[in-house]
Order: structure tokens, then sequence, then C-alpha cells
């Protein structure tokens, strides 16, 4: 993956991860797994956890062990209210901005 | 995989993976790699196959680790020095050695021992200010005042340290930095002052001798602290030398029992050691009399004892 792809990737990463936990708090690999099942295939489990630790660094999420009777205890991760407000600047950010960049893209394949 | 080597392949990336990031600035260090070693371990319970084989290498997981963590903090951060980085890299390192996690899940059992300490060596300090460190000893004597009240003001301040260490550690960064640099100060003051220590317990003002030396030779052993010699008549000896079956100077342990001993001074400036009876005194000077004998009586010369030429 090149710099600018991965550049790309991180934006998008940040929002995608921060949708993923709007929906339920999560531990680091069960995001990992969510966002592949959403078909984010090639997301790699270091940038997600990286991603993670950032988002929890910059204060958007909270984190809470949870003890497991098998297997390692696992850490959660939730948005708080800063997270929320995060996803949704950030959510209606990527709407406009996929809305523009979908129609330079439709465009370019009319032409195409 | 069995848990141990599932525990041993999570050790091991995560080593790999903190000595990959080791030049990260060590705040940022912590923050990215704080629970990676649970994360890790959770990516291992999910299937089989070594971390390896799941993730890739440890340096390609580093460097996308680096690439999504350092969005914020990455390009404009301040960089850790070439030396930081070997300095943080060995400590990972340290960190992951199984005799260190022994020895840091040993070490804060021996806290109240230290508590303990920590008591007695504020007033083994505070005596040897106010008495000018003289004469401080390990255990104060209890049948002098001043002994009785330091093990007193020892006992109410192991108390006092105990109670201070068994409160929950404080939260406020400069409340625990006066703690770590009060306990610092304790021991490192206390180290000239166990040194200097005497360790003749209850012998206060006694005038041990230093004066005199312990002398090569055979010493005479069961108590002897003297020897009056006697002719075959009775009359008392004086200055008589004695040697052993080697030819050794015989010489007496008479310290042992609190004794002081003059000895003659020979022509060549040497204590003469072996001259008998010697001339003594206690502690307090009282000088040594000597002991009453009994001189037994010789058979009178026999004729067939005594040829005559």
């Amino acid at each position: 993956m090149d710099v600018d792809n991965s550049q790309l990737l991180k934006g998008v990463l940040d929002l995608a991860v921060l949708a993923v936990l709007g929906e339920k708090d999560s531990y680091g690999y069960d995001v990992v797994r969510r966002l592949r099942d959403q078909g984010l295939d090639s997301v790699g489990d270091a940038s997600v956890y990286g991603t993670l630790r950032r988002l929890y660094q910059a204060g958007a999420l909270n984190s809470y062990v949870v003890p497991s009777d098998e297997g390692p205890h696992r850490k959660y991760y939730g948005l708080n209210d800063r997270g929320r407000k995060t996803l949704d600047q950030s959510a209606k950010a990527w709407t406009s901005l996929s809305g523009a960049l979908n129609k330079l893209l439709n465009g370019r394949s009319h032409k195409g | 995989m069995t848990t141990e080597t599932r525990a041993n392949d999570v050790a091991s990336y995560a080593t790999a993976v903190r000595a990959a990031l080791a030049d990260l600035p060590v705040e940022e260090q912590t923050a990215l790699l704080e629970d990676l070693e649970d994360h890790l371990a959770e990516i291992a319970a999910e299937a089989d196959g070594t971390l390896v084989e799941r993730l890739g290498p440890s340096e390609t997981y580093g460097a996308e680790l680096r690439a999504a963590y350092g969005a914020v903090h990455g390009q404009g951060g301040r960089r850790a020095l070439p030396l930081q980085a070997m300095v943080a890299s060995m400590a990972v390192r340290l960190r992951q050695a199984g005799w260190y996690r022994d020895v840091r899940a040993f070490v804060p059992s021996l806290r109240p021992a230290w508590w303990v300490l920590r008591g007695y060596l504020v007033v083994l300090l505070l005596t040897a200010m106010f008495s000018s460190g003289f004469n401080v000893r390990p255990i104060p004597n209890p049948f002098r005042s001043s002994g009785l009240l330091q093990l007193i003001a020892t006992i109410i301040a192991i108390v006092i340290s105990v109670r201070l260490g068994q409160r929950s550690r404080p939260r406020n960064h400069a409340v625990r930095l006066v703690g770590i640099l009060g306990n610092t100060a304790i021991a490192l003051l206390a180290i000239p002052i166990l040194h200097s220590m005497s360790t003749t317990p209850f012998q206060d003002s006694a005038p041990v001798s230093d004066a005199t030396p312990s002398f090569p030779g055979a010493y005479a052993g069961g108590g002897v602290t003297n020897i009056y010699p006697y002719s075959r008549d009775g009359k008392t000896l004086v200055d008589v030398l004695l040697y052993d079956q080697d030819g050794r100077p015989l010489v007496v342990d008479a310290r042992g029992a609190g004794l002081t001993t003059a000895y003659p001074t020979g022509a060549d400036g040497q204590p003469i050691t072996n001259a008998y009876p010697q001339s003594q005194r206690q502690f307090d000077g009282t000088p040594i009399v000597r002991p009453r004998v009994a001189i037994p009586p010789w058979p009178s010369p026999s004729p067939s004892a005594s040829p005559s030429p």
C-alpha cells in the first residue's frame, strides 16, 4: 500500500471505526471482524488497533475491561459524547464529500 | 496450540513489535502499546496459527501501527534520540524477560519489610543527629534512659511507617514524588550511620583497650588469664619467660575476661608478652592481686636419690 492510499484509508478508517463502535461497544479484534464483514476486507489489524489507540488518546472513546472465563480479558471500546459528536460531524462530511466524488466519478465513467 | 505456546507466541511477537517502534517518544509508545499484549492475545485466541502467519511480519505490523497511529502525532512529534530509543528498546526487552517478571512480582512482597526498616532508620537518623553521631548502636540499650526512649520512639515510628505504607498510593504526582524522595533520602542518609555504627552492644563508655593488640604466639586457653610461677621452695618468681612445645611464646588472653595488661617493653621496643606473672588491672583500674597458692610439700632428698661421687 503506498503512502497516498494509506493516507486515504486512514481518514476513512477513523470514520469506519467510529461507525462500528456507534452501533455497539467492541473489543479490538471484534472491530476488525465487523469491518471485514462490512466489506472492508483489506483493513489490517494493526491499522485498526492503532486507530483505536489514537481515538482513545484523542479522547473520543472510553474503554473498560471485561473479564472472560475462557480466553483473555477483553478491552472494550465505546463512544463517549465527544466520539459521538465526531462521528456525526465526520458522517456529514463524508456524505457530502462522497456525494461530490461519486458525481465526479460517475461523470468520468459516462464519458469513458 | 497449547495455552503456553500461545502465550509465548504473543509475548515474542509483542516484543518484536515494541522493538520496531522503540524510536517513538516514550510517552507515545506507552499510549500506543499499553494493551498490545491483550490485543494480540485476543487475536491469538480467535483462531489457530501463529501470529506471524496471521498478521504478517512484526516489522510490517509495527509500521502499519505507526502509520495508523501517526495521523495525529507522527510527523511533527518529538522523535526519540537514538540513545533514548536504544534504552527504550532495552527496557522493553527487559520487561519481557521471564526472570525480570519474577523479580517484579516478588519485590512488592518486600514492601512491609521496608516499612518496618524505614521506621527503625528514621529514629536511628534522629538519634545520630542529636547525639552528634557517636555511639549509635544497632539496638539501643534499654537500661539507659536515652536507650529506652530510642526504643519507644522506634516502635512508634514503625507503627506510623507501616500505617503510611498501608494507605493507598496517592494519585497526586507531587505527593508521590515527595514520597519517593523521602524514602530515598532515608535510605541514603542511613548508609553512613550504619557504616559507622558501633556493633558492641551495651558497653557504653567501656574503654576497650585498642592499645592491646593480639599477639602472635600460642595462647593458653581454658580461661587462663595469668600465670604465677614459683620456685621449688615456694619463692615467687618474676619475669619468667614461658614457651610452648614448639618454641612459641606462651601468651594468655586477659582481654576476654575484661582485664588490661601492662607488658614490659624490651630493648628493641617490642612488648614482651610471655613474661610472667603479668601486671594486670580491671577495667575500673583495680590492680589484680596475686592469688594465694598452696605449695606442695616436696619429698625430703633420700641418699639413693642423690648419689655422691
